[in-house]
């Protein structure tokens, strides 16, 4: 069969060879999920290191989420590769100059780091069913209790002490990885829209809001699925720590195009081109004025105002699920928009997005929904609920 | 309050001596492959350097007929020239290279192309076009021939010349720098190859070429690129392009011979190369190019 | 330490040791001998086979072609350049030659705003303006046209004086034949005149009656005979006879207008006017070009294409031209 080329439609002077884009949605999907799991990471360890107690709610569900979003992380570059079956090749002759061989490195310690740190903080739950169960289920948890029933108080002691260890180096741990996926980008002087130093600063930022967004969402839902009052201490906590990153990332991201324009170096002609056409309505009204400038007004607003009740709800979860709106459009922005600015600094293509096919939209949808799916299966196994009436147990 | 805050130091103490335990073992694991790396190519090289090993010669030998038996890659340093100022856009190049190396038949995909810089008298913009254009391939009447329209016929043209492109085997390729595998390398001789056995198809490659020289291969599912026909230079003969250019205007050779074509070439004019803000260093060396060209 | 901390350090250093002990193994051989890649991979790519053979492979064979090709202006252009790559050649076939010439040569030859000066550029649609093959006048393999139009000095009266002895009875007392197959030489271009006359001579051109009178003049005869004939006023009787279709000869005659100009007056001082010639007398010639019988390697190809109806209509049109400019 004749291979299909994905031929885009181009203006001005463009490479022959770049009549064909190389990186579809799934790798913009790729960081965006790395983001996630950084961002549900930091709540995390905002509770288990910095000792935010109000995120006590949240903070197994944090683990849980970034492990099942971890897990997904490869999905959407091996269905991007040529050959995914040769993927292990980067790990087995990896190149140390090239930005990619690191990250399966920066992955797997980072899964097998949420793995044991989420093994120590479910300890009592799997010994319990491990003793409780007697059919196949129960046989998996007693694997996984690797044989040791201990739950005395110099073990627990032990676990308390892990989980901390492990939530300290977890944050230079998440954000070294997704900060790494930034690095990615800005380091290919190739683009001028990716080749910035602050690329990987940016994307980590915009990591911490969408990851902070998906519990602050993920929390309302679960509240609302298991039929139990929300915290709104919590949520006002998820809230705040929201606004702040929001703001530092805005601030980030306007100094980054500022300095961009400022310079105006060779091919900013085209740049200025791009963002006052093509990119008008997905980067400044889609990403910064709905996805960011709006939920940070409306944050700045119920923090001032005090907002309770299900005013505060029905406001965080909006201001989440368009933050993580904004942030799916940043990484579109970068990975999509850096491509679509041809390497000649003369011409422009857009992208065409199907719907069907290996890198069309509906896989794109799969693979970030995917995690959710594990993550219904991780909390059946591994309940992570910490409020009233699990507490009192 | 929390427990840890409350806590007797000797206890804070172990606490952080038990971390960094951890901290050790969890990053055990992740050097531990890329150790495992590093211990290989320390055996590799241990063996290169003895004799035995395997069923060869003898690695000094072997390295020296390397990479086959009657071309030694120490004694080349191949570069390639362009004189603009020669081409005449007939394209024999492109075809030429389609068919030598197999490349996809199609006008989106090349390992070498031909530009045209057009300066109209009532235009300040240059109009630039190449084989991908609609225009161009409508005049070959299908995507597998060449040919350049003649669109600027009827109009005033200021000056207009072709610019022949490929691969530049730069001397710091970033192609090379991002392959996160090794299947991309340059060898002693100074040709960047791909390895189509070894690459996973990750196109980073792609992105990373500030020249746009490299394309993925649907057909192979790999990343593919000039390769300055190695197969041919290998056996004394020269690229295919080079062989089919019918006015002289690629030159190519061995920089070691100080009488290759190619080195009186670059020594007797005022070359220039692309993109050199790159830091790359190609070894594509240009005569009569434009500010416009890059 | 608890058990399950044990257990759990256990497993990781596990891991980090099969990790460590998988990665030489799964390691392909060659890796890491010169650099971070698979030293077999050179040698692989160095090994495939060409595909282009280079213009010294077709030597061995068509040495004649080769050498004519060698010896002209095409040399730069290799032979796979128009013939396609010779890999698999002769035991997989003939290699073809280019059929659709116009479409081949105009690749390097059409006149374009980018081309260099000092390429030989043509503007298709004057130059062949009903899309004729290219080979129909040019070699390929020699393609420049390099006919010798050397300067005829030549003596008018001594001329005159020879005409009168040798060729009047036939080609008339003014150069105007009376007959309808014996060419009209009044006004004649003098360098054609010198060129035949001398072909004649030196048996090139044979003819029954010509060669023998050709034989007989001296060079200087022919230099003074072509001076006088040019000099002569062509505008004599326009023949009448025409049996052929002179509107569907002028529409063939767009092949001839490269040399022999649109009306059948010639650009070149080497080759003839036509125009108000002898229909007969243009028929005939361009029956024997095409039987072969006169030898002009461009002629031959022009008129091998053309029917006898075609040839009638070409007379035709040109013998009812006028023969001045």
């Amino acid at each position: 069969m004749e291979p299909v080329l994905q031929l885009v439609p181009y203006t001005g002077w463009v490479y022959p060879n770049e009549t064909v884009f190389e990186w579809s949605i799934l790798i913009a999907v790729y960081p965006y999920i790395t983001g996630l799991v950084a961002g549900a990471f930091t709540v995390s360890s905002l509770y288990q290191v910095f000792g935010f107690e109000r995120l006590r709610p949240v903070a197994h569900l944090a683990l849980l989420t970034s492990l099942s979003f971890m897990i997904f992380v490869p999905t959407p570059l091996l269905l991007h590769l040529g050959h995914p079956e040769r993927a292990f090749n980067a790990t087995i002759t990896p190149h140390l100059t090239s930005a990619m061989a690191m990250f399966g490195f920066f992955a797997s310690f980072y899964v097998a780091l949420l793995i044991v740190e989420g093994w120590f903080a479910n300890r009592p739950h799997i010994i319990e069913q491990a003793q409780k169960r007697t059919d196949l289920l129960g046989k998996f948890y007693r694997v996984l209790t690797l044989g040791s029933y201990d739950l005395s108080e110099y073990a627990m002691r032990f676990d308390r002490k892990w989980i901390f260890a492990l939530a300290v180096i977890g944050i230079p741990g998440a954000h070294g990885l997704h900060g790494y996926v930034g690095f990615m980008y800005g380091s290919v002087k190739a683009r001028e829209w990716w080749s910035s130093d602050l690329m990987a600063v940016i994307f980590l930022f915009s990591a911490i809001i969408s990851g902070v967004s998906l519990l602050a969402a993920l929390y309302v839902a679960t509240c609302k699925m298991r039929k139990v009052p929300i915290d709104l201490a919590c949520l006002k906590g998820l809230a705040y720590t929201i606004w702040a990153f929001i703001m530092v990332a805005l601030v980030l991201e306007g100094l980054e195009f500022a300095s961009l324009v400022y310079k105006g170096r060779e091919g900013v002609d085209m740049i200025m081109q791009y963002v006052t056409g093509p990119l008008l309505i997905p980067y400044f009204i889609l990403q910064f004025a709905i996805g960011a400038i709006l939920p940070f007004l409306w944050l700045s607003y119920m923090i001032w105002r005090g907002t309770s009740g299900k005013a505060l709800v029905i406001g965080v979860t909006v201001c989440a699920c368009l933050v993580l709106f904004s942030v799916f459009m940043m990484r579109w922005n970068v990975v999509i928009g850096g491509q679509e600015i041809s390497k000649t600094g003369k011409g422009l293509m857009s992208y065409q997005l199907h719907f069907w096919g290996k890198e069309g939209a509906l896989m794109a949808i799969i693979v970030t929904m995917a995690p959710l799916g594990l993550l219904y299966i991780l909390t059946r196994l591994f309940p992570p609920w910490h409020d009233k009436a699990t507490d009192a147990h | 309050m929390n427990d840890e805050k409350t806590k007797p130091s000797l206890d804070a103490r172990r606490t952080f001596l038990s971390k960094l335990g951890l901290a050790a073992t969890c990053t055990g694991a992740v050097v531990g492959l890329g150790a495992a790396g590093a211990l290989k190519t320390a055996i590799a090289k241990s063996e290169s350097s003895s004799s035995g090993g395997q069923a060869k010669p003898g690695a000094a030998a072997d390295r020296k007929s390397f990479p086959t038996p009657d071309y030694d890659w120490n004694k080349h340093e191949w570069a390639f020239g362009v004189d603009a100022t020669k081409c005449i856009g007939c394209l024999r190049c492109v075809e030429a290279c389609k068919r030598e190396n197999d490349v996809p038949a199609n006008a989106h995909q090349f390992r070498t192309w031909v530009e045209r810089y057009v300066y109209l008298a009532d235009d300040k913009h240059v109009h630039i076009d190449s084989q991908h254009d609609p225009v161009n391939i409508e005049a070959s009447g299908s995507e597998k021939t060449f040919r350049f329209a003649n669109r600027y016929k009827d109009k005033k043209v200021d000056k207009a010349f072709f610019v022949p492109k490929l691969c530049n085997h730069c001397t710091h390729p970033s192609c090379v720098q991002v392959c996160p595998t090794g299947a991309t390398y340059r060898t002693e001789d100074g040709v960047v190859l791909v390895d189509e056995t070894y690459c996973i198809g990750c196109r980073y490659c792609v992105q990373a070429c500030p020249y746009g020289a490299r394309f993925f291969n649907e057909e192979t599912g790999v990343a593919d690129k000039c390769t300055w026909c190695y197969h041919r230079i290998t056996k004394g003969l020269q690229p295919a392009c080079v062989e089919v250019c019918p006015v002289g205007a690629r030159i190519f050779g061995n920089t070691k011979d100080k009488q290759s074509p190619v080195s009186l070439f670059i020594r007797n004019s005022r070359v220039q190369v692309l993109k050199p803000e790159s830091g790359n260093a190609p070894n594509v060396f240009y005569v009569g190019i434009d500010k416009e060209v890059n | 330490m608890p058990k399950h901390i044990f257990r759990l350090i256990a497993l990781i250093i596990g891991f980090v040791i099969v990790a460590v002990i998988a990665v030489p193994i799964l390691t392909v051989d060659s890796f890491y001998r010169f650099g971070h890649y698979r030293a077999n991979s050179v040698t692989e790519i160095a090994s495939e086979a060409p595909v282009y053979q280079t213009s010294r492979y077709c030597l061995a064979c068509h040495t004649p072609r080769v050498a004519l090709w060698s010896a002209n202006s095409h040399k730069t252009v290799a032979c796979e350049v128009c013939h396609g790559a010779a890999e698999g050649h002769p035991a997989k076939g003939k290699l073809p030659i280019p059929k659709d010439t116009p479409k081949l040569c105009t690749l390097c030859h059409e006149a374009m705003p980018a081309r260099p000066r000092t390429q030989p550029q043509i503007d298709p649609t004057k130059h062949n303006p009903s899309g004729q093959q290219c080979t129909a006048c040019h070699n390929p393999h020699s393609p420049k046209i390099v006919i010798s139009a050397a300067q005829v000095k030549g003596d008018v009266a001594a001329g005159k004086k020879r005409a009168e002895e040798a060729c009047a009875s036939c080609h008339g007392a003014q150069g105007i034949s009376d007959n309808d197959i014996w060419p009209s030489l009044a006004g004649q271009k003098a360098a054609y005149l010198a060129r035949i006359l001398a072909a004649y001579k030196s048996g090139d051109q044979k003819d029954v009656v010509m060669t023998p009178l050709a034989q007989a003049l001296s060079d200087a005869d022919i230099q003074n005979l072509a001076a006088y004939y040019a000099g002569l006023n062509c505008g004599g009787a326009r023949s009448t006879k025409l049996a052929g279709n002179a509107a569907a000869g002028k529409e063939l005659a767009k092949n001839c207008a490269g040399c022999h100009g649109e009306t059948g007056i010639s650009a070149n001082p080497a080759w003839p006017d036509i125009a108000g010639q002898k229909p007969g007398y243009l028929s005939n010639v361009l029956k024997s070009f095409r039987a072969g019988l006169r030898k002009d390697p461009m002629m031959a190809g022009v008129s091998r294409g053309l029917s006898d109806a075609d040839i009638e209509n070409l007379a035709a049109y040109y013998a009812g031209q006028s023969c001045k400019p």
